[in-house]
């Protein structure tokens, strides 16, 4: 995407304007919902998500009094269920509309954060329409999946963090670990970036703009020095008050959730919603290039070294890109969720979601063009996992065997998703975003009221 | 008249015999005096429903044949062996097969009412299916299915959970309930079309397991009322554990891992893991540098 002042030409259609976007998705998600419900009714492949109907009975059973993990396979936080509710007296679909108009809010946000960012609005448009046309993205909510919730709170979470709102950050940070474990990457940049130079606890920090990579000042520009002594004077001044602050709340949030839900379903919550997760190798096959290795020794037992010695990759690599990019934040946690997502044990569709509501945000500052190596990157990524989904079609529904071929295109898959990574690394437009207080003039400094 | 009068007479007791099987594991074990379970003297809704509530974990065949003799009716009469108005139980199964490919398939099965039942006014046929390990039936998607009134009940019990392998898992039981009319007699077939999901299989050298099915457990019950929860059924046993040898054998060819495999895909994936990581690793720094001479230039 290329950089310039915003003029008429960057000003997008009447048609195309964000509200007009807003409006016809939320028709298109109506009308998903409605159609949904026929499908449903009528053909005996359903539209909805299996997981909606996870959700909806364990709500019923919260509704009456029990808990909501005597639904087998129930295996998120109590408050789901609890959202779900009205499922039981209102109406079934409730779920999918609450669903729907978070992936509507996500898109909200999208926009949001890039004007606040002064990105021009047509850039702005299109990479909002990225969210919101994405044909999974808008199916996913219409389902019944809750990922576009958890979507919506990280993205109010950055926006807090651009509003020097750092309580609000904290709390929802709490909430979202609670809800769903993967968002705890995102601690360390986090802390990160909360250095006293860069943020201050009370005050709107200074933030970098789309436009400000061709003005730095010479000051700002002797503050990039490399990533290791960033690193360095970051780590220097780790227990600064807005740290801890962020710490203590969000930690205190993500404890009282979790005391709630203990308090009230047990053993079984902490089970299901969380240790599940932390632990979980699922030997049927999915995208992870773990399956294979897990099913063939699933007789068996890991030995802690095995274990050990497969978590390095991951580590490793959350490691680097957190060392290297913590100060452009959006870039950094996008970096990381796709990383986090291809090296896990266990990768199912639903995941994508994570960085798709994150890759709208880092487009602006891409210099990748997408004709042509954008469209490789694209052709590549879903060519993979087509490749993937054929060799899964002949083994889950022709019976065949083909443990092995589909072993080899979960490989590729992770190639097609290495390759994706950095290129998208190797085009970025490396852009922090807050900039350093001493570097700003006055005016950036706003005091909250 | 009086010759018809007899035969229904003696045909109120029928006779299941079950000849016994290669593998005492395998579902149709054959039990010595099993002819002697005529009836069943139930106060659940479902047979199955006390066999898990009590010391039974798992289905084994041995513990489900006592615990059918426990729910016997105390009152049956003992037929004759020789009697030759009794029919054999082995006309009931008309056809069986699993239909369909790869994982989810359909247990195809037609039952033979026999005309002669119809004078007991039991309005209920139960079926039970003891599956073997290495398949499950999805207890909602069966909740589904009777949503449709496909069948009058249907319910799952033993392993219900859905994501474990076979070799993690235990059995469980399907147990459906059909009501049956007097054109179900007049028809002379009940089809029943079971959906069934295989497991993860243990591994196998040859990439298959097979997987063999028995025949179901019949039965011929009084309606279940609604709110009688001390009144108890009866229901008359029409067939237990019919051995697959009997029958053309059922079964199912399930892909199954190859132990073979085992050193090379887990040397590969390791080496998958740790060279993409160096590529980002590499990537990341690499760009992280060249950001830092762009900046230093520009000072």
């Amino acid at each position: 995407m290329s950089r310039g002042s915003e003029n008429t030409d960057d000003v997008p259609p009447k048609w195309m304007s964000f509200r007009s976007l807003l409006v016809f998705s939320m028709i298109l998600r109506v009308f998903l919902i409605v159609y949904g419900e026929w499908q449903d009714a009528h053909m005996e492949v359903r539209y909805t998500d299996v997981d909606y109907i996870v959700f909806s009975d364990a709500a019923s059973l919260m509704a009456s009094g029990e808990s909501p993990y005597k639904r087998t396979t129930y295996r998120y936080s109590p408050l789901l269920a609890l959202l779900l509710t009205p499922n039981s007296f209102f109406h079934r679909s409730f779920g999918k509309f609450l669903f729907s108009a978070s992936d509507l809010l996500v898109g909200w946000f999208i926009h949001t954060i890039l004007k606040e960012r002064k990105v021009p609005e047509k850039i702005c448009t299109y990479s909002v329409m990225v969210w919101l046309f994405n044909p999974f993205t808008f199916t996913i909510g219409t389902r019944g999946n809750c990922e576009p919730l958890v979507c919506a709170m990280i993205l109010w979470i950055i926006i807090s963090l651009m509003q020097g709102n750092l309580s609000q950050a904290a709390f929802w940070y709490g909430l979202v670990v609670h809800f769903r474990v993967y968002p705890i990457i995102y601690a360390l940049p986090i802390i990160l970036v909360l250095d006293s130079k860069i943020f201050r606890s009370g005050q709107k920090p200074p933030l970098e703009n789309w436009n400000t990579g061709q003005t730095k000042t010479p000051t700002s520009n002797t503050e990039k020095k490399t990533f290791l002594f960033n690193l360095f004077t970051a780590l220097k001044s780790l227990f600064s008050r807005e740290r801890i602050m962020f710490g203590l709340i969000s930690g205190g949030v993500f404890l009282a959730c979790n005391a709630v839900s203990f308090y009230f379903y047990g053993h079984e919550f902490l089970h299901e919603a969380l240790l599940y997760h932390l632990t979980r190798t699922d030997p049927r096959h999915n995208f992870s290039i773990y399956f294979y290795h897990i099913y063939l020794h699933y007789e068996g037992q890991f030995s802690a070294v095995e274990k050990l010695i497969s978590f390095l990759p991951q580590f490793t690599v959350q490691f680097a890109l957190v060392s290297c990019f913590w100060q452009d934040l959006v870039f950094c946690i996008f970096l990381q969720t796709v990383a986090f997502v291809a090296f896990n044990k266990v990768i199912t569709a639903q995941y994508f979601v994570w960085f798709y509501c994150l890759l709208p945000l880092i487009l602006p500052w891409s210099r990748m063009k997408l004709k042509w190596e954008g469209l490789l990157c694209i052709i590549l990524w879903i060519g993979a996992q087509t490749h993937w989904l054929l060799w899964g079609y002949m083994l889950e529904f022709k019976g065949l065997n083909v443990f092995l071929q589909l072993w080899v295109a979960g490989l590729l898959f992770l190639a097609a998703n290495t390759f994706v990574l950095v290129k998208i690394i190797q085009r970025h437009r490396f852009s922090p975003l807050f900039t350093r207080y001493e570097s700003s003039s006055p005016k950036h400094v706003k005091k909250l009221h | 008249m009086a010759t018809q009068l007899r035969r229904s007479l003696l045909t109120l007791i029928f006779i299941c015999w079950a000849i016994s099987s290669t593998s005492s594991d395998q579902v149709g074990t054959s039990y010595g005096d099993s002819d002697q379970i005529r009836s069943l003297c139930i106060s659940d809704r479902f047979i199955m429903e006390s066999y898990f509530t009590t010391t039974h974990t798992s289905l084994d065949d041995s513990e489900f044949r006592n615990f059918l003799l426990h729910q016997q009716c105390s009152s049956d009469k003992i037929p004759s062996e020789h009697d030759p108005n009794i029919v054999p139980a082995t006309s009931l199964i008309q056809h069986r097969n699993v239909t369909g490919e790869g994982s989810h398939r359909n247990l195809l099965t037609s039952i033979k009412l026999l005309p002669l039942y119809l004078e007991f006014q039991l309005q209920e046929l139960v079926i039970l299916e003891r599956l073997p390990l290495g398949v499950f039936a999805d207890p909602f998607e069966l909740q589904s299915i009777q949503q449709r009134r496909v069948f009058s009940d249907v319910s799952v019990f033993g392993d219900t959970n859905l994501e474990l392998p076979s070799f993690r898992s235990n059995r469980s039981v399907v147990e459906i309930h059909v009501e049956v009319s007097p054109r179900d007699y007049e028809n002379g077939e009940i089809s029943l079309k079971l959906p069934l999901h295989a497991r993860y299989q243990p591994l196998d050298d040859s990439g298959y397991s097979r997987v063999e099915f028995g025949e179901p457990d019949l039965f011929l019950c009084s309606s279940h009322v609604q709110n009688h929860q001390h009144e108890q059924r009866r229901c008359l046993v029409l067939s237990i554990g019919r051995s697959k040898t009997e029958t053309r054998s059922v079964f199912w060819d399930i892909p199954a891992g190859i132990r073979g495999h085992t050193e090379y895909v887990s040397a590969l994936t390791f080496a998958a893991a740790v060279l993409s990581a160096i590529s980002i690793l590499v990537a990341s720094v690499l760009s992280s540098k060249v950001e830092s001479c762009k900046n230093s230039k520009q000072s």
